[in-house]
C-alpha cells in the first residue's frame, strides 16, 4: 500500500479537521479528483488526488483532527519507494534475457593463439609472414624470431652445418645488417696508368689518391646514422683495407693517410698485413674506418659492387690491371688500365658528388 | 511456463528465502530486517514465514553484527548478516579481517566461519554521504575471505545461494544502483552458480571489457555501441573477486589481445591493478596493446552533485577502447 | 520509558501547563519567545526542505518534525565558544548555531558547500556526521583537547535512540568518565531508529542510565519541553565548563516523520501510535504556554509565520541562484598541500566532464 499523506497546506502549524469525505475504500480515483474536505483555522481546503490509483483505506472520520505528514488515504498496489535513502531507479531498458556463460566463453576456450614477443610479431608483419602459418620452435610453442625467418624464406628444410662463429658470424651480421640499411649506387671507371714509371703495387697510390679525392669531395669520407639522422665528415683520412685471409676477411684500418708519406704508408700497409696474417692485430687497429678500400684486383676480377658498410657512406673496389688497348690520339696503344668501383650510400651522397670525387681520385692516379 | 521476473533485489529476497527453507541453520540478522523487511526490501516477508528467531531485528551496532555472526557461525548457524550500507561495514572490519577470515586456519580447522555479510555498495542513487561506497579492494585483500558482486538477478541469485551454502565467510556486495533495474526472468530452482568464476556476458574477439557490479551495465552498453561500429567486445563479469579466477581472463585476453578494466572504485589499490598484473604475468606476449583500467578517481565519492562525474560512464570506455583499438 | 534512580524533568504538560515547579528561565519572556520563534522557524523549514526533496531539488533529506524542542534549546543554551558535535537530525541546533538554511539545503541537495559554513557562531563546530554514534567519540576527543589546554569550555554532542546501541558511543561515554571530559551527550531519543522502536535497542528501562556505568550524571527530559531541555542542559554544559565533568541528558520525544523523506513509515507503526505523539508536540506545547502568560497571541503568531516564510523563501532563492560545482572541486580539498600525481586524474576529470558534454551535474 502506498500512503497518501497530508500534505502541507500552506497555513501554518494549524491542524486541519475532516470535514467530509468524497470517496471511500474501493474506490478508482484520478488525479486531482477531489478526496476529501478538511477545515483549518482560515478556511475549508479541498485537498486532491495525488495520482490515479484505487483506494484501500481512509484515515480518519469527519471530526477528527489530522496533522501535516499523517497518513490520509492509502493506495492500493502501489509499490514502496524501497529504499531508505536516495532515488532507485528502475527501468527494462536492458535485455530481457540474462544469458552468460560460466568462466570463459567457447571461443576463448578452444583459441590457440600464435605467441610470440612484439618484436617478433613486428619483423613477421615486414616480412609478410601469418605466425598462424607456424608451429613455434621456442617453449610452450613460442614462435622465435628464427622460426619467422624461416618461414620467410620459404618452407626451408633444415639442415645440418657448422655453426658460424667469429669472423665469419660478423661478417653474416654486418653485410645482412649493411644491406638493410644502405642505398647503394656504384659508378664505374678507369685509371690509365701509363705515366706511371713502372708497374707497382698500387696499394699505396691508391691510398693516397682516396686522400686527394677526398679532400674534393669530403662528404664520402663521413660516417652517417640513419637511424638519428647525422651526418660527421671527417678531416682525417682513416683508410679501411680489406685482407683477405683463410679465415676470413679483416679490415684493419690505416690511420690519416693524408698526411703520411708514401715510404710510411708502405710501411704500414705491411705492419698491418703481416699482424692480420699472425692473427695478433688488436681490435681497436680494425675500428674507426672512415672510407673502405677492397683491392680485390690483386686475386682476380675487375668490376664489382663492393659493399658500404656503416657508418662509413663510401667505399671503392680496386679489380686488376690490365694492359687493354684505348684510343690515343688516332691510334690504339695499349695502356695498363686500372678498373675501379666507387660504391656509395645515396641516402647521404649525390651522384655528382661520388663523379667528381671518382674524377679526382682517378686524376691524381694517373699522374706519374 | 514463463518464469517471473525479478530485480536484483527480488532475486535476492528469492535466494535468501530458498536457502532458509532447505537449511534450518540459516539466520538473517542485521537493523530493519525483520518488521520492515530490510531498508531495500531484500528481506521482505521473511520474517513472516520463518518467525522471530530467525528474523532477526537487532540493535544499531556494526561492530556487534560482525562479532555476532563470527560466534553464529562458530556454533554451526549459517548467519546472513545485512548491513544496510558498504559504508557502515568499517565497524565490523576488526571482526572480518582478525576473526572471520582467520577462525579456520588459526583452529587448524577445527572451528570455521560459514557467515555472509550482504550489503548494498556503490554510488549512483543520489544518497547522502558514506552510502555511496566502493571499496571492494579492502576486502579482497583479506586472506581467507571471499568477496562477491553479482550484476544481474540470475547471478544474485545464484551466487547468494552458494554464498550461503560455502563454509567460509562471503562478503557479498549487492550494486544499489542496480537492485531495481531489469527485472528479468528467473526460475527459483535453487540452482548454485560457482563462487570462483567470471561470468562471459558476452563473446568477441576485438577487445576484452573487464568489469563488475554497477558498472557492468555501462560496460554492456559500450560493447553495444563499439559493435554497431564494427568492433565486437567480449565483456566479462568478474564477480567473485576473491578468490580471481584468472584462467577465464586469461583466456580471453589471449584471444583478444586486448583489455580494458573498468571499475567503480578509485584507480589506486582498486582491483583493476589487481587484475591487470596478473594479466600482464600470464599474457604479456598476446597483449597488442597495454591493458587500461576505466575507474573514478582517487578521490572520495563526491555528493550526489557531482556523482555522475565521479562514475566511469560509457563515453569513458568508449575512449579507453579506442586507446587500445588504435594501438598498433 | 522511567527509572525511579533517574531524574526526570518536566515543567509544561503537553497543553503547556505548569506540571511542575517552574524554573527562573520561565520568568525569562525574552528567551521563551526566542526559542518560539526558532522553533516555528525550524518547523516551517524543515517542511519547506521536505517539499524540496519531494520535487527532485535537493536529495535524501532527515526531518526533525516533532523535535523541534531539543534542537533550539540545545542551541540556546550552548556559548558561543562551546563547540557542537551533532548527528545528521540537528538542523535545529544547526540553524542556531550560524548555519544558513541555504547551506543546509546545500549539503542535503548534494553539495560538499553545504558542510563549509561561512559564519558559524563557532567555527570548531563539527558538520553533521552520518556514520552513527562516530561523533560521541569526537567530541570526547575535542573534549579531551580544552582539557589539556585548560579552556574552560564545553562540548555537547547530540545522536539518537539507535546511536546508544553502539560501540563507539559506548566507548565515549567510558572516557568521557574516566577523564571527566568536559562533554555534554544529548540523546534524542525519538522513540524509533528507522523501523526500529526503542524497546529493541535496549534492555535497560533508560537509556540515561548507561551514564551510571561510565561513572558520570545520567538523566531523562522531557524532549517535547522546550523549557525542560533548556534548563537541564544548560545545567550540564555549566557543570561542563567548570570542569565538573559529563553529562547524559536522554530526551524523550517522538519522530513525527518518516526516518527520511525516502522512507515509509507506516510501514511499521501505527497511524494511532503517531496522532498520539502529535498531542504531545512541543511547538504547540510553548505556544500554548506563551500564551497563557499573555505573551504571544493570534496576530503575533500570522506575524511569525509570514516573517518565517520569508526568511525560508529567501534563503531557497539563495540556494537556487548557487552556481553549480565546478569540478575541479572535486580534488582540491583532499590534502592541505596538493600531490603532483593527482594533475594527472584532474586532467582526464576534465577530460571526462568535456565528453559528457557539458552534463557534468545531476
Amino acid at each position: 500500500m502506498k500512503h497518501f499523506k497530508l500534505p502541507d497546506l500552506g497555513e501554518g502549524l494549524q491542524e486541519a479537521e475532516i470535514v467530509e469525505w468524497h470517496v471511500q475504500a474501493g474506490d478508482t480515483v484520478k488525479a486531482d479528483q477531489l478526496l476529501v474536505s478538511v477545515e483549518t483555522a482560515k478556511a475549508i481546503v479541498d485537498i486532491p488526488a495525488p495520482y490515479d490509483g484505487v483506494v484501500v483505506k481512509t484515515f480518519g472520520a469527519p471530526g477528527d483532527i489530522l496533522h501535516v505528514g499523517e497518513p490520509l488515504l492509502a493506495y492500493e498496489g502501489e509499490e514502496d519507494s524501497g529504499t531508505v535513502v536516495g532515488r532507485l531507479e528502475g527501468g527494462t531498458e536492458g535485455p530481457q534475457e540474462d544469458s552468460f556463460f560460466i568462466g570463459a566463453a567457447p571461443s576463448s576456450r578452444e583459441h590457440l593463439a600464435p605467441r610470440a614477443s612484439p618484436a617478433v610479431r613486428q619483423l613477421a608483419s615486414r616480412l609478410k609472414v601469418r605466425l598462424e602459418d607456424i608451429k613455434g620452435s621456442g617453449p610452450d610453442g613460442l614462435i622465435t624470431r628464427a622460426d619467422v625467418e624461416a618461414a620467410a624464406q620459404g618452407a626451408m628444410a633444415a639442415f645440418e652445418g657448422e655453426k658460424l662463429r667469429g669472423v665469419r658470424r660478423s661478417m653474416a651480421l654486418n653485410m645482412a645488417r649493411a644491406h638493410a640499411e644502405v642505398v647503394p649506387v656504384t659508378i664505374f671507371g678507369d685509371a690509365d696508368l701509363c705515366r706511371w714509371a713502372e708497374p707497382r703495387n698500387p696499394l699505396v697510390r691508391l691510398a693516397q689518391a682516396i686522400a686527394v679525392a677526398a679532400r674534393v669531395e669530403p662528404g664520402l669520407n663521413a660516417w652517417f646514422d640513419g637511424q638519428r639522422m647525422l651526418l660527421r665528415t671527417h678531416e682525417q683520412l682513416d683508410l679501411g683495407i680489406a685482407v683477405d685471409t683463410p679465415d676470413g676477411l679483416f679490415v684493419p684500418v690505416l690511420r690519416d693517410v693524408g698526411n703520411r708519406s708514401a715510404e710510411d704508408l708502405k710501411q704500414g700497409m705491411a705492419r698491418l698485413r703481416a699482424d692480420v696474417q699472425a692473427r695478433s692485430i688488436p681490435p681497436q687497429e680494425m675500428m674507426g674506418a672512415t672510407f673502405t678500400l677492397s683491392n680485390f684486383g690483386t686475386l682476380f676480377g675487375r668490376y664489382a659492387n663492393p659493399v658500404v658498410v656503416p657508418p662509413q657512406v663510401a667505399i671503392l673496389g680496386a679489380g686488376g690491371i690490365r694492359r687493354e688497348p684505348v684510343a690515343g690520339g688516332n691510334e690504339v696503344e695499349v695502356h695498363p688500365i686500372l678498373p675501379l668501383s666507387l660504391t656509395f650510400d645515396h641516402r647521404v651522397v649525390t651522384g655528382g658528388e661520388a663523379a667528381r670525387f671518382l674524377k679526382a681520385l682517378v686524376e691524381a692516379l694517373e699522374k706519374p | 511456463m514463463s518464469d517471473k521476473s525479478y530485480s536484483l533485489v527480488e532475486a535476492v529476497n528469492l535466494a535468501l528465502a530458498r536457502a532458509m527453507e532447505e537449511d534450518e541453520n540459516v539466520v538473517v540478522l542485521g537493523e530493519d530486517v525483520g518488521v520492515n523487511g530490510g531498508v531495500f526490501r531484500a528481506t521482505l516477508g521473511l520474517r513472516e514465514r520463518f518467525g522471530r528467531k530467525r528474523v532477526i531485528d537487532t540493535p544499531l551496532a556494526e561492530t556487534m553484527l560482525g562479532g555476532l555472526a563470527v560466534g553464529m557461525a562458530a556454533q554451526g548457524l549459517k548467519p546472513v548478516v545485512e548491513i544496510q550500507f558498504m559504508g557502515f561495514i568499517y565497524a565490523a572490519m576488526e571482526h572480518l579481517v582478525s576473526h572471520a577470515s582467520r577462525l579456520r586456519n588459526r583452529t587448524r580447522g577445527r572451528l570455521a566461519c560459514p557467515m555472509v555479510l550482504r550489503a548494498p555498495m556503490g554510488a549512483g542513487i543520489r544518497a547522502p554521504e558514506h552510502h555511496s561506497e566502493s571499496t571492494e579492494a579492502l576486502f579482497a585483500h583479506i586472506p581467507g575471505l571471499r568477496v562477491v558482486v553479482p550484476s544481474s538477478p540470475a547471478r544474485a541469485y545464484g551466487l547468494l545461494l552458494a554464498a550461503i551454502d560455502d563454509p567460509d565467510p562471503v562478503i557479498f556486495l549487492e550494486p544499489t544502483r542496480l537492485y531495481r533495474m531489469n527485472p528479468q526472468p528467473l526460475p527459483d530452482d535453487g540452482r548454485r552458480l560457482p563462487l570462483d568464476s567470471c561470468f562471459t556476458l558476452r563473446e568477441g574477439h576485438d577487445l576484452t571489457l573487464v568489469s563488475w557490479g554497477a558498472s557492468i551495465h555501462e560496460t554492456l552498453k559500450a560493447a553495444a555501441a563499439l559493435a554497431e561500429r564494427g568492433v565486437e567486445a567480449e565483456v566479462i563479469d568478474v564477480a567473485c573477486l576473491k578468490p580471481l579466477d584468472l584462467d577465464t581472463l586469461e583466456a580471453s585476453v589471449r584471444k583478444t589481445g586486448r583489455c580494458v578494466i573498468v571499475h567503480e572504485a578509485p584507480k589506486s589499490g582498486g582491483l583493476g591493478g589487481e587484475i591487470a598484473a596478473s594479466l600482464y604475468e600470464r599474457v604479456w606476449l598476446d597483449l597488442q596493446a597495454p591493458i587500461q583500467r576505466v575507474t573514478a578517481p582517487d578521490i572520495p565519492p563526491p555528493l550526489y552533485r557531482l556523482e555522475s562525474l565521479y562514475l566511469p560512464g560509457v563515453e569513458d570506455i568508449l575512449a579507453a577502447s579506442e586507446t587500445v583499438l588504435d594501438h598498433a | 520509558m522511567h527509572d525511579p534512580d533517574i531524574p526526570f524533568t518536566r515543567y509544561l504538560d503537553p497543553d503547556g501547563q505548569p506540571c511542575a515547579e517552574l524554573p527562573p528561565c520561565a520568568e525569562d519572556a525574552e528567551l521563551l519567545e526566542r526559542l518560539y520563534r526558532q522553533m516555528v522557524l525550524t518547523r516551517l523549514f524543515d517542511r519547506k526542505a521536505v517539499a524540496l526533496q519531494r520535487t527532485g531539488r535537493i536529495g535524501t533529506f532527515a526531518p526533525v518534525l516533532g523535535q523541534e524542542a531539543i534542537g533550539v534549546a540545545l542551541g540556546a543554551a550552548l556559548h558561543k565558544d562551546d563547540v557542537l558535535v551533532p548527528y545528521y537530525r540537528d538542523t535545529g541546533v544547526q540553524l542556531m548555531r550560524g548555519a544558513r538554511m541555504e547551506e543546509v539545503l546545500l549539503y542535503w541537495g548534494g553539495d560538499e558547500r553545504g558542510s563549509a559554513f561561512a559564519d558559524p557562531l563557532c567555527a570548531e563546530d563539527f558538520p553533521i556526521c552520518v556514520p552513527i554514534a562516530t561523533q560521541a567519540l569526537h567530541a570526547c576527543g575535542v573534549a579531551a583537547a580544552l582539557r589539556i589546554r585548560d579552556q574552560h569550555r564545553a562540548v555537547a554532542t547530540t545522536c539518537g535512540d539507535g546511536a546508544t546501541s553502539k560501540g563507539d558511543f559506548l566507548e565515549a561515554l567510558n572516557v568521557a568518565g574516566a577523564w571527566q571530559l568536559p562533554v555534554v551527550f544529548v540523546v534524542n531519543n525519538n522513540q524509533w531508529a528507522i523501523s526500529v522502536p526503542r524497546t529493541l535497542q535496549c534492555g535497560a528501562p533508560t537509556l540515561a542510565q548507561k551514564a551510571i556505568g561510565a561513572g558520570m550524571p545520567g538523566e531523562q527530559v522531557d524532549g517535547n519541553d522546550a523549557l525542560a531541555v533548556y534548563t537541564r542542559v544548560q545545567a550540564a554544559l555549566e557543570r561542563a565548563r567548570q570542569g565538573k565533568g559529563p553529562t547524559l541528558i536522554e530526551c524523550l520525544t517522538y519522530r513525527l516523520s518518516d526516518h527520511t523523506t525516502a522512507d515509509d513509515a507506516s510501514r511499521y507503526r501505527s497511524s494511532e501510535e503517531v496522532s498520539a505523539a502529535w498531542q504531545r508536540e512541543p511547538v504547540k506545547r510553548l505556544q500554548a504556554f506563551l500564551v497563557s502568560r499573555g505573551n504571544w497571541n493570534e496576530q503575533r503568531e500570522q506575524d511569525l509565520i509570514e516573517h518565517s516564510q520569508a526568511q525560508i523563501q529567501q534563503a531557497v532563492e539563495r540556494f537556487e541562484r548557487i552556481e553549480e560545482p565546478d569540478p575541479d572541486q572535486l580534488f582540491e580539498h583532499l590534502y592541505a598541500r596538493w600531490p603532483a600525481q593527482l594533475a594527472e586524474q584532474r586532467e582526464q576529470m576534465r577530460e571526462r566532464a568535456a565528453r559528457r558534454g557539458g552534463q557534468a551535474h545531476e
